[in-house]
């Protein structure tokens, strides 16, 4: 494990891997995607209760996922960033947070207009939502942090620690509808006693949360390797210029 | 234990010997609380409603403005690096530097806020409340704050960026301290927040010293 680690330590090989990774990752994601939405869209049954609207279920579930998902990968990053000091986790924390902040924005957005037509409201002030929305202003610290340093590693160690700092947001949202009971209905699917869902719209939330997460992987590739191309550039740059004087 | 009386002595006499802005930010805490009848007009049942609110933001909000230079003279001249070097640990002088801080804003903060309930309107029967959320909530806000704060120091650029950061850190503190007032208000009982708030202490104490000195190092590579 240590020794894999290690060896993908060096930004020129982790770029090598990516990029053979890449074009699959996002082939894949765009096979589940079109097959999700086909499922959610056209083969899926309406609910009981909610009618056609229940479809933006299949956006909105596996997108808040993905933010807390996102984030918790980000926690493992930097832990691996501040103790072992690994770059390629560095720069896998600071390309990941653009991403999960989309993804909480589209959770976000998602369910306040899932919200109009069945609870009446477009926003309330209830546990999931503000914590939901506190993890977005968390993101959007965490990039306005690695903007302002223009030191590299800075910026990385930077964001480590304060995105271990945060962490503790993470099982205050998972738990957030358990303990207080307020508008937002509670887990329905990742929780004790299995699903509470019927098995027909399981499969097109599992496909689209799938297709979403290998999603999250290729872009969090292809951000780390236009970084490390960026980076490239600048050595190139400054080498030129140097032999020039 | 000898050197934690010491470290503190030093701290709370450099904050009143001037040239730090901790009365400063009480000043801005009783400003803010007097800003809020005047925003809202003396309605006094409207003021009782946010009373609990008005104090813990500008309570927060003073905590947030005096955190900014906790480590900030003692890193830039070099203090912090000497301390280190004659074999202090580094985490410890930030315990220190957090309880002094915690002395110089949050206790006055607690002391005065009966005064304050009173001045905006909140029933004195609640104020047991206030109180015992304050104290269990202003040490949770210097410490939460004392790694952003030390983060900046090594970064060098504070102000917004930092607020920006340590801001969704602070807002479940707001939440839960101003939410167990409300609660015991409608009834309900604020004992359920007080307990979570007691909760985030212990936490942030084992986390903080930690990060913040790793940021603190960060300056030094």
């Amino acid at each position: 494990m240590i020794k894999v680690l290690n060896y993908y330590a060096n930004p020129g090989r982790f770029r090598r891997l990516s990029e053979k990774m890449y074009p699959w990752s996002l082939g894949l994601t765009i096979i589940f995607l079109l097959l999700g939405l086909w499922f959610a869209l056209f083969n899926s049954p309406p609910d009981y209760q909610q009618g056609e609207t229940v479809r933006i279920m299949y956006v909105h579930v596996p997108s808040a996922w993905m933010s807390l998902f996102i984030y918790s990968a980000m926690t493992i990053f930097s832990i691996f960033s501040l103790i072992w000091k690994h770059p390629m986790a560095d720069l896998l924390c600071k390309s990941s947070a653009p991403i999960g902040a989309c993804f909480t924005l589209i959770a976000l957005v998602t369910g306040s207009i899932w919200g109009k037509p069945t609870w009446g409201t477009w926003w309330v002030w209830d546990a999931r939502l503000t914590s939901v929305f506190i993890l977005f202003l968390i993101y959007m610290g965490l990039i306005g942090l690695v903007r302002a340093i223009d030191d590299q590693v800075k910026s990385a160690r930077a964001c480590a620690i304060l995105t271990l700092m945060c962490a503790i947001i993470i099982p205050f949202i998972k738990f957030s509808v358990d303990y207080w009971n307020t508008l937002h209905q509670p887990a329905s699917i990742i929780r004790a006693g299995g699903p509470s869902i019927h098995h027909e719209m399981l499969i097109p939330l599992f496909l689209m949360a799938v297709s979403f997460m290998i999603f999250y992987f290729s872009f969090v590739l292809l951000n780390a390797q236009t970084e490390l191309y960026q980076r490239r550039l600048k050595a190139i740059f400054i080498k030129n210029v140097e032999d020039k004087k | 234990m000898n050197i934690f009386l010491k470290l503190i002595l030093k701290d709370i006499r450099s904050t009143f010997s001037g040239g730090s802005d901790a009365g400063a930010a009480i000043l801005f805490y009783l400003l803010a609380i007097i800003m809020f009848p005047l925003g809202f007009g003396s309605d006094n049942q409207l003021l009782a409603q946010v009373a609990s609110g008005a104090i813990w933001m500008a309570a927060l909000f003073s905590s947030m403005l005096s955190l900014d230079r906790v480590f900030r003279s003692d890193y830039e001249d070099g203090t912090l690096e000497q301390m280190v070097l004659s074999g202090i640990s580094l985490e410890f002088i930030i315990i220190t530097k957090c309880f002094s801080h915690w002395l110089t804003n949050g206790l006055p903060i607690i002391i005065l806020s009966p005064i304050m309930a009173i001045i905006i309107g909140l029933d004195i029967q609640y104020c047991w409340i206030l109180i015992m959320a304050l104290l269990l909530g202003t040490p949770s806000l210097t410490l939460i704050g004392a790694a952003p704060a030390a983060l900046s120091c090594t970064v060098g650029k504070g102000g917004v960026i930092i607020t920006m950061v340590v801001l969704p850190l602070m807002l479940p503190i707001l939440i839960l301290g101003s939410g167990a007032i409300t609660a015991e208000i409608k009834g309900m009982g604020g004992i359920g927040h007080l307990y979570v708030l007691a909760a985030i202490f212990p936490i942030a104490s084992v986390i903080v010293p930690f990060l913040a000195s790793k940021a603190i190092r960060l300056g030094w590579e």
